[in-house]
């Protein structure tokens, strides 16, 4: 079955150059699916693939929350640990990806990011090469899973570069990043969309020269236990210097000779915001690469963003090797989930972890029924100390009651244990801080609540508005026309659209399609952008030359619909101006003054793309004579809308959300589609002159 | 006596059973007047003895119409009602056109004074007209006839006629060509003639004037078409004729001025043919596709397969009225295309076998949908069309090579790697046992 999969070429998407599904995609979502079902088909539950598809994202966040609550229990304690697990349970930020139906990468992905760090932490700590190996295992599990896996193959050597600096270096550094380094790559390398990735390109290049540079200080290590220390000191200044050059010069030898590639366009991106705006725009085009608004910070985190600063503080307190983790894992998604909406996803399991940490602190504080001594007679004692004693202290106090907290509490101060020189005095200040905490709590559930219900529970392809009276009015268009093309097209018609709508028509409308959402090949997309934003008759030997039977696009103007493709358009043509600098150019799908419009004032070249013929097509008729407005742009319509010579309406959605044209065929005689459609119209032609052939007499 | 008759009865009635024609037997005539079919007795006649079954109406019958429900109920429509103006509902230029679409045959005379739907369904074709009333008008050779009926030399390389006919007799207009690879010139007028709307030598000077007036120069010289053919994409001709009298019995009896019988008969004959796609009629039976080495077409290739492509090509032998297979053609070409052609080759008749045609090539190096591609267009002939798709896919995870001999340095670095470490594990372990325990000992000590 595997290898069926891996050898699954599907010549119906990116039509005709078709994919190879096998080597361009991560396989661990369904692999993990097609295993879940035959386990269960093996213990005779006859459940649907489909039922699995659908669940396995709420069962893995079970796992993420596991996995978090072991990852913060090596930061603090178990207390953190469950508060983490239920912060990431319900935390908007990853519930987006977490809801029954999200069968997405990234849903099986954020587990395997938390647990594949966990390991990491406990490797590291107890220097066992068996967690390093799981690490590697788990690391290979989310290289096939998420193409973010070169977040964890980024993260991992930071972490151990840092420590190196901050001479921390020890054998359990040594024998946890090894182990980690050498089967995680390797492993990772089966994966046939990475292949010889590992070695070959600039983002895994860190991860390399950190494993080089722990070879080197372990040998550095193992030479001083031979040697004097004047001796070492300049061999070691001598060496390091020496293969710091020798392996600066490889590295740019090597990227100059082009063996190792240059950064991705995607990578720049992630450093400057503007980057992909201006040279790759098919990234720029899709809103969950664009830069965070500040409101989604809180929108996604709600409270926890408050706590999350206070968490990362009290890493620095302790500051063991794992708090370091934790901080750079805080900085650098931080920074990452600025840039990119998409990246929250990664930052989301940090925040919960760090201010899980910072609340669990302090309910411990608060919550701790031990009075401090007055400070007159306190005795200093040791921070370490203290923190045993809170713990121990924690594990055998009862749940306090408001009621009977008083009396406990003077029982355990007038109790034989030692008592600490920090803590909280008196019952009112516990009460304020710990309602107030509840409270944030509480809120932190509705608002969560919220988010779920309103923003990630409903499906992208049905869309549903009020009416006046309160009641749902469900509009279906998509599936409606998706189904009319099934019902209505030959099975091998080729259906054009804007690649957003690839994978959707590919599985609801089983047609080829010429892109998808899987954008591999920029040149193909540009190619679509060129036929949307060119006039008929440039685009009309495009569409011919692709086999396109179908042109399926998306019209939100009758309904108010934003997303729709005219919103999207200019993106075509910067994607198309990005191949054919001379065909297309994006300032002329503007007015003089600047402005994007598509009504009257609108620029003849807009009003001659395909796009602009195909969404308005009709479309002042359905006013019968009054005045056509545009809901979504808030423009007034021209009384005459735009004729199409090269295209048939084929079928318009009920609110025409989607609409899908036909392509004409070559004309019998060998007309151009305009002059032959003008004849059918019974338009009388101009009398032709012969070819100038003959001389004049 | 009665014997002799039942058996040309009989044979006549077999002979109109089978069509004469690769489409269809029915033929609508319309005439201006039905009348007029004496006029033309011998073309018909010639129809009718092939088998062709002859409707004939007037343009303004509003029965038998040429499309009903959609549907043609004509094979073949000739129209030839120059004079008439005036067309029932159902005849107009756009639904000739529908004709062609539904596969029927068309055989249009050109008026030759009057505007009608006609000329303004010429320019379709990419015919052009000269002005109205301006017809043929030729003073050579020297004959007794006037100017407007002209002798015409036919073509002798062009494959729709019969080589060798004798010149034919031509009385219309002329129009040139326009720039469309589906005309099929079929007759084209003498050198030395030119259009005018004056046949005196007197108007000379009025003609010169005309054509530097209209800034169409003099519509003069042997670019000038008389009768072309039109080959339509989906498969169905329309024959254009600058005058309905070259079909004429009056013309077929006329004696050039050579002395001698002319050519029309045997020329109009010839041209109904190739119109009611009796003669150059070709079709594409089937195409099929397997690799070197096996029968069935696979339903994916893999890249730099070898394929055999093979199609099997008829072409309608009006005599026996049936197809049979046909090698005849030398330059046909076979293309493997994702987007742009990857192989062009030809594909030359196969020896042995009548109307196959086959070529084995190697499948590109590049994964994609392919289609075999087969694009036969010659003038006169039926264009063949054929279009197979078929996915290439790149090799299974186990279909690349197994050991490679540019590997070998990484060949030898595994070995030598996993020889050294059981080399290193086995020393370590059988080495000197003394100073491990010396070192143990000082371990333990320490601790």
């Amino acid at each position: 079955m595997l290898q069926a999969f891996w050898n699954w070429f599907d010549p119906t998407a990116w039509y005709p150059l078709g994919r190879v599904v096998g080597g361009t995609i991560y396989p661990g979502l369904m692999a993990t699916s097609g295993v879940i079902y035959n386990i269960l088909h093996a213990l005779h539950l006859p459940v649907d693939i489909r039922n699995i598809c659908v669940l396995l994202a709420p069962g893995f966040s079970a796992l993420t929350a596991w996995s978090t609550y072991m990852f913060t229990k090596e930061m603090k304690d178990e207390s953190a640990g469950l508060l983490a697990a239920a912060f990431i349970g319900i935390v908007p930020g990853y519930i987006s990806r977490s809801v029954a139906g999200s069968y997405d990468n990234e849903a099986i992905a954020i587990f395997l990011l938390m647990f594949t760090f966990f390991c990491w932490i406990k490797a590291l700590k107890t220097g066992s090469a068996f967690f390093g190996t799981l690490a590697a295992l788990f690391y290979f599990y989310m290289v096939a899973a998420w193409g973010g896996y070169a977040f964890i193959t980024n993260m991992i050597p930071l972490h151990s570069l840092v420590l190196i600096i901050m001479g921390r270096f020890s054998s359990r550094l040594y024998v946890a990043y090894s182990s980690w380094y050498a089967v995680g790559t390797l492993s990772s390398m089966q994966v046939p969309f990475v292949g010889f990735q590992p070695v070959s390109t600039s983002e895994h290049m860190a991860a390399l020269g950190v494993f080089g540079l722990l070879q080197i200080i372990a040998f550095a290590e193992l030479v001083r236990s031979h040697l004097s220390s004047k001796q070492f000191q300049t061999l070691l200044l001598a060496s390091v210097i020496g293969l710091g050059v020798l392996g600066a010069l490889g590295f740019v030898g090597l990227t100059y000779k082009g063996w190792i590639a240059p950064w991705t366009g995607r990578f720049y991106s992630l450093w400057d915001t503007g980057y992909a705006k201006k040279y790759i725009p098919i990234i720029a085009s899709v809103s969950e690469h664009q830069p965070t608004a500040w409101p989604s910070f809180f929108m996604d985190l709600h409270f926890l963003i408050f706590l999350f600063p206070a968490g990362v503080v009290m890493c620095f307190n302790k500051l063991r090797d794992e708090h370091i983790f934790v901080i750079l894992y805080a900085v650098v998604a931080s920074y990452f989930a600025g840039v990119m909406v998409r990246l929250m996803l990664t930052l989301t399991p940090v925040v919960c972890v760090a201010a899980a940490i910072a609340f669990s602190s302090l309910l411990d504080t608060y919550i701790d029924p031990i009075e401090p001594e007055s400070i007159v007679e306190g005795q200093p004692e040791g921070d370490v100390a203290g923190a045993v004693d809170s713990k121990k202290a924690k594990k055998t106090a009862p749940q306090p009651t408001s009621t009977a907290l008083g009396d406990i509490v003077s029982k355990f101060s007038s109790s034989s244990k030692p008592s600490r020189p920090h803590g909280i005095f008196g019952l009112n200040t516990r009460l304020i801080v710990i309602l107030n905490a509840i409270g944030m709590l509480i809120f932190f559930v509705l608002h969560c609540t919220w988010v779920t219900s309103n923003a990630y529970s409903s499906p992208s392809v049905v869309l549903a508005s009020s009416n006046p009276d309160g009641s749902q009015h469900i509009i279906d268009d998509f599936r409606e026309a998706y189904y009319w093309l099934r019902q209505n097209t030959p099975e091998n018609a080729v259906v054009m659209s804007w690649w957003d709508y690839g994978y959707q028509i590919a599985g609801m409308a089983d047609r080829p399609t010429l892109v998808d959402n899987n954008t591999w090949n920029n040149t193909h997309i540009a190619t679509v952008g060129k036929a949307m934003s060119s006039t008929e008759e440039v685009a009309y030997p495009i569409l011919r030359k692709h086999d396109v039977d179908y042109v399926l696009i998306i019209f939100g103007g009758l309904l108010g619909y934003s997303g729709d493709d005219i919103n999207k358009f200019l993106w075509m043509v910067r994607i198309a101006q990005g191949v054919w600098p001379d065909e297309i150019q994006e300032p002329n799908y503007f007015t003089r003054q600047g402005e994007y419009r598509v009504d009257e004032a609108a620029p003849p070249t807009m009003k001659n793309s395909l796009m602009y013929k195909m969404s308005y097509y009709r479309f002042s008729e359905l006013f019968g004579g009054n005045q056509a407005m545009d809901r979504v742009r808030s423009q007034q319509m021209p009384k005459t809308g735009p004729t199409l010579d090269y295209l048939d309406e084929a079928f318009t959605s009920e609110n025409w959300i989607v609409r899908i044209y036909q392509v004409k065929k070559e004309d019998l005689l060998g007309r151009d589609l305009k002059t032959a459609n003008a004849f059918a119209q019974g338009k009388k032609r101009k009398r032709t002159k012969p070819p100038v052939r003959r001389r004049a007499v | 006596m009665f014997s002799r008759w039942t058996l040309v009865t009989l044979l006549g009635l077999a002979l109109s059973g089978a069509a004469k024609s690769s489409t269809g037997d029915s033929v609508l005539v319309v005439l201006d007047s039905i009348s007029d079919k004496d006029n033309f007795s011998q073309f018909f006649n010639g129809l009718t003895d092939k088998g062709y079954d002859l409707t004939f109406r007037s343009p303004k019958d509003a029965k038998p119409t040429i499309i009903e429900d959609d549907v043609a109920q004509f094979s073949h429509v000739v129209l030839f009602s120059p004079d008439s103006k005036n067309y029932a509902q159902d005849i107009t230029p756009q639904s000739l056109v529908t004709l062609l679409e539904k596969g029927s045959n068309l055989l249009v005379a050109l008026p030759s004074k009057k505007q009608t739907i006609i000329t303004s369904l010429a320019p379709e074709f990419s015919l052009i007209l000269p002005p109205p009333g301006t017809p043929l008008v030729s003073h050579f050779p020297e004959r007794d006839t006037p100017v407007t009926v002209v002798p015409v030399t036919p073509p002798s390389s062009n494959p729709i006629l019969t080589p060798n006919t004798p010149p034919v007799w031509f009385s219309g207009v002329p129009f040139a060509y326009g720039n469309n690879p589906l005309l099929v010139p079929i007759l084209n007028a003498p050198a030395e003639s030119f259009a005018a709307d004056s046949g005196s030598d007197s108007g000379a000077d009025a003609v010169v004037e005309a054509a530097d007036k209209g800034g169409e120069g003099l519509w003069a010289g042997s670019q000038m078409g008389l009768v072309a053919g039109f080959q339509a994409l989906g498969g169905a001709r329309a024959t254009w004729v600058g005058g309905v009298e070259l079909f004429s019995d009056e013309y077929a009896q006329k004696e050039l001025p050579q002395g001698v019988k002319p050519g029309n008969t045997q020329f109009t004959s010839d041209v109904a043919a190739w119109t009611f796609q009796e003669s150059l009629a070709l079709r594409i039976d089937n195409v099929t596709h397997h690799l070197v080495g096996e029968t069935g077409p696979r339903e994916t290739y893999t890249i730099n397969d070898n394929v055999v492509f093979t199609a099997h090509i008829s072409k309608y032998n009006s005599g026996k009225s049936a197809w049979e297979p046909y090698s005849g053609i030398t330059d046909m070409q076979l293309e493997f295309t994702m987007l742009d052609p990857h192989i062009r080759t030809s594909l030359p008749p196969a020896t042995g076998n009548p109307g196959e045609y086959s070529v084995t090539f190697r499948v590109p190096d590049r994964h994609g949908v392919f289609k075999f591609i087969i694009d036969y267009k010659r003038k006169g002939w039926t264009h063949l069309q054929s279009s197979t798709v078929v996915p290439v896919v790149p090799p299974r995870h186990d279909g690349y090579p197994r050991f490679l001999s540019a590997a070998w340095p990484y060949y030898i670095g595994a070995i030598s790697t996993s020889i050294g470490f059981v080399l290193f594990s086995t020393l370590w372990l059988a080495g000197d046992d003394r100073e491990a325990n010396k070192k143990f000992a000082k371990t333990t000590k320490t601790e």
